[in-house]
């Protein structure tokens, strides 16, 4: 800038340094604020497809999530079966020998034990080992082979816990087979009726035994008790 | 500008303090209807808020603003069916009166009348240069010409005012 532009500069900066009225800067300032308050502006202004990205992305994740945890909830059949056989082991083996003052713990025991991984099942298998527990709650007092049966009537969801409920029922009642038909249990019966003074059944289930295990040889001190004196 | 096209309404009272007086100045020597001046500006205004949402710092905001005041004056002169061209020193006849002029002399009052008789390109080019403090890449910018056609301008309205300072 020369020197006579900068006399001309100073000369115009003597002009009245003129304003615009009060009322115009209230009226646009007015105007500006109206503007924001009627529609904010987003922190990062969305244009195009990119508005779509963050609730897309968000549905995707979720739809997602939910399949997976699905699938993994049903493809356990492992952990299924362990839990079903714990306690089976743990309900047959002391029924036998447990006296019946500590049969209700026991069953107790089995049936925390049994319902321990239900927590882990989907909702059907969770159901159904509730409708199990009620049952054995409601009678207690039920044979093995009763409460099993009953068991399978509650009615199974999965085929695969159908499939591993019968064979547990299955060895109860053989279990059950195994102690009744024993000879020397049936020796015992006979002995029974012999002592009540029923001979002619005792004759009958003697005759019967010995049919049935022709090679058993009877105990002196049994036979005493089973044979006619 | 950015801050109020986030919805920070305290940023455009920023703006509007620093521009206010210089582009009302602008407008109101560009033109001698105070009442369509103050109009002019706050249509100026006005289009800088509603533009808010679309506005991308591609040039300077003080650019963007005085392009939108020279839009609108173009606009207004086109109404009143005169252009923008630029006019010869023949064709700029002085309007006062021998007994005005001397007594103007005295006072910057015949500094301002001679600016308001500049043509109104050569009076815009001024204007955007002591007002705007604009260069002559800004005012070309500003008034959507060249570079040599805006620098001509601002030469020929420093020689005029000039000559009325050394008369």
């Amino acid at each position: 800038m020369s020197d006579d532009d900068k006399k001309v500069s100073e000369r115009y900066r003597e002009l009245p340094r003129e304003e615009p009225p009060r009322a115009l800067d209230d009226a646009i300032l007015a105007a500006s604020r109206r503007a924001v308050q009627a529609r904010p502006a987003p922190l990062v202004a969305p244009t195009g497809r990119r508005r779509w990205y963050v609730p897309l992305a968000a549905a995707a994740v979720i739809t997602l999530a939910v399949a997976v945890t699905l699938h993994v909830e049903r493809d356990r059949p492992g952990e299924e079966v362990d839990a079903v056989s714990s306690a089976m082991k743990v309900q047959e083996a002391p029924k036998a020998e447990v006296p019946k003052a500590q049969a209700p713990k026991v069953a107790e025991a089995t049936r925390a034990e049994a319902s321990k991984p239900a927590r882990k099942e989907p909702q059907p298998f969770a159901a159904e080992r509730r409708a199990d527990s009620a049952g054995a709650l409601s009678a207690p007092a039920a044979p093995p082979a009763a409460e099993a049966e009953q068991r399978n009537d509650v009615g199974a969801a999965s085929s695969g816990a159908r499939v591993m409920r019968d064979e547990r029922v299955r060895a109860q009642s053989q279990m059950a087979r195994t102690v009744e038909q024993s000879p020397e249990a049936e020796l015992e019966r006979v002995a029974r009726l012999r002592a009540a003074g029923r001979h002619e059944e005792a004759d009958k289930a003697l005759a019967e035994f010995r049919k049935r295990y022709p090679d058993y040889r009877i105990a002196p001190a049994m036979l005493e008790k089973v044979e006619k004196k | 500008m950015l801050a109020y096209r986030d919805g920070d309404a305290g940023a455009f009272e920023i703006l509007y303090a620093r521009h206010r007086g210089a582009l009302y100045r602008f407008v109101l020597r560009s033109m001698k209807d105070r009442a369509i001046a103050e109009e002019l500006f706050q249509e100026a205004w006005i289009r800088v808020i509603e533009a808010r949402e679309r506005y991308a710092p591609s040039a300077r905001f003080k650019t963007w603003l005085y392009t939108i005041a020279h839009n609108l004056l173009v606009d207004h002169w086109r109404r009143k069916g005169l252009t923008l061209v630029e006019l010869s020193d023949d064709e700029h006849a002085s309007p006062d009166n021998p007994a005005h002029q001397v007594e103007a002399r005295q006072t910057a009052a015949r500094f301002l009348q001679v600016l308001e008789a500049l043509p109104p390109a050569q009076r815009e080019a001024f204007l955007l240069h002591e007002e705007g403090e604009m260069s002559v890449a800004e005012i070309a910018a500003a008034t959507g010409t060249n570079e040599e056609a805006a620098k001509s301008r601002l030469r020929y309205a420093m020689a005029k005012l000039k000559a009325v300072i050394d008369e």
